[in-house]
């Protein structure tokens, strides 16, 4: 027979199995990677077109795929929900490439008023901190600019809660695969003053030419978000993009070839 | 038993049970408003700011309109309190207007300072118990 104490278990049981169910409904697989090597590579990311459409295409069989990005004086972008804890897994990882750089003057009047006109980068690539209260939102964006140094960081003209983070600067890389790595609880830190209090809601790219009326050109590529240091370790990533899992096959045949090959001389 | 007497002066809350009622109709159209109007507000900017997800997007669209809204909402707030206010003010002195001069009036008959009828206004509430209180009065006096 059932007695209240019964109930009490199964009820409690029940609504912890709710939660477990829920939490593992919003768990991410994580570290999450995007190579861009499969035609349907674009198919977990959502395109949010804010004036005209930048020209999003997967490109799977060059230069091991990639993501390619045209726009003419236009402003769309490609958005990753995600969720993960910046503190846990600070590491984001990208490889990119700037063909054509927005049209602006140099940037060196940007507190003055026009500084929006010139809001426009070849690349970015943003961590989106949401909140329950939508002005709390905060942003981390990696830009590549033509003509602010690296490491700069600035205030967006739109909203104090979006800092900018100079990542490449300058047009010697450009037409070069450049890859970068960040860690985004050490550069919220510093962008923002104090540490990320949420988690990281959305990883997005844009490449847009809206406010110059302007055309640019960029391409991205091995987009890791989500790991630490201790994967990072484990994984063996040095400072460059992570081998392919081809290559590692490969690697691997030819460790075993080698291999077997001593052992048949022996 | 409590005598309610007379008082000339008149005070803006004619008794306790009237600023008690006034009270409750007044919270009773306040707090469900204020609440809705806060939900439906965070509703519909979060359920926006949750499709956008881009700041940019979110700053330069939705914080204006979210901002203005607010405004709009301060500003139209007192004009409503005070709409409310009056008019459960208003309801409120009809029925505890009429409730207080029915137990006046039945106290000075027990103590036969006055005779006749309970009269009521027009517009106040208790006129069917005032109509049956006068008859009972008319049988005890017949």
């Amino acid at each position: 027979m059932l007695n209240i104490k019964n109930y009490r278990f199964i009820s409690i049981a029940v609504l912890t199995l709710i939660i477990i169910f829920i939490h593992l409904a919003y768990t991410y697989d994580l570290p999450k990677l995007f190579r861009f090597n499969k035609k349907e590579a674009l198919e977990e990311w959502e395109e949010k077109i804010f004036k005209n459409k930048v020209l999003y295409s997967v490109e799977p069989k060059k230069e091991g795929g990639y993501l390619s990005a045209k726009s003419d004086k236009a402003c769309s972008g490609l958005i990753y929900r995600i969720k993960f804890y910046p503190k846990e897994n600070p590491l984001i990882s990208w490889s990119w490439k700037v063909i054509k750089f927005p049209e602006k003057k140099p940037a060196q009047d940007r507190d003055k008023g026009g500084w929006i006109e010139k809001d426009d980068y070849a690349a970015r690539v943003y961590a989106i901190f949401p909140s329950w209260y939508f002005m709390n939102i905060r942003s981390l964006e990696y830009i590549w600019d033509e003509n602010l140094p690296e490491g700069t960081i600035i205030t967006s003209p739109y909203f104090s809660n979006i800092k900018l983070i100079v990542t490449e600067s300058g047009r010697s890389n450009i037409g070069q695969w450049v890859f970068e790595e960040r860690d985004i609880y050490q550069d919220y830190k510093r962008a923002f003053g104090s540490a990320p209090s949420g988690y990281v809601g959305a990883i997005a790219l844009m490449t847009d030419t809206d406010n110059t009326l302007s055309t640019a050109e960029a391409t991205y590529k091995d987009i890791k978000m989500g790991y630490n240091y201790e994967v990072k370790e484990k994984e063996g990533l040095g400072a460059g993009p992570e081998e392919s899992r081809l290559e590692r096959m490969i690697k691997k045949i030819k460790g075993w070839v080698e291999k077997n090959g001593k052992n048949n001389q022996q | 038993m409590e005598k309610i007497t007379n008082n000339k002066r008149k005070r803006f809350f004619a008794n306790k049970m009237h600023k008690e009622i006034c009270l409750i109709l007044f919270l009773a159209a306040i707090i469900p408003a204020f609440i809705i109007a806060i939900c439906m507000y965070y509703l519909i900017f979060s359920v926006m700011a949750e499709q956008m997800l881009f700041p940019e997007a979110i700053a330069y669209n939705i914080i204006p309109a979210a901002k203005k809204v607010a405004l709009m909402m301060l500003a139209l707030a007192p004009f409503s309190i005070i709409i409310i206010l009056s008019m459960a003010y208003k309801i409120t002195h009809r029925i505890v207007g009429p409730y207080e001069r029915i137990v006046r009036e039945l106290d000075e008959h027990l103590e036969n300072k006055r005779g006749g009828h309970i009269i009521l206004r027009k517009n106040d509430k208790f006129l069917s118990l005032v109509e049956r209180i006068n008859k009972l009065l008319d049988r005890i006096s017949a």
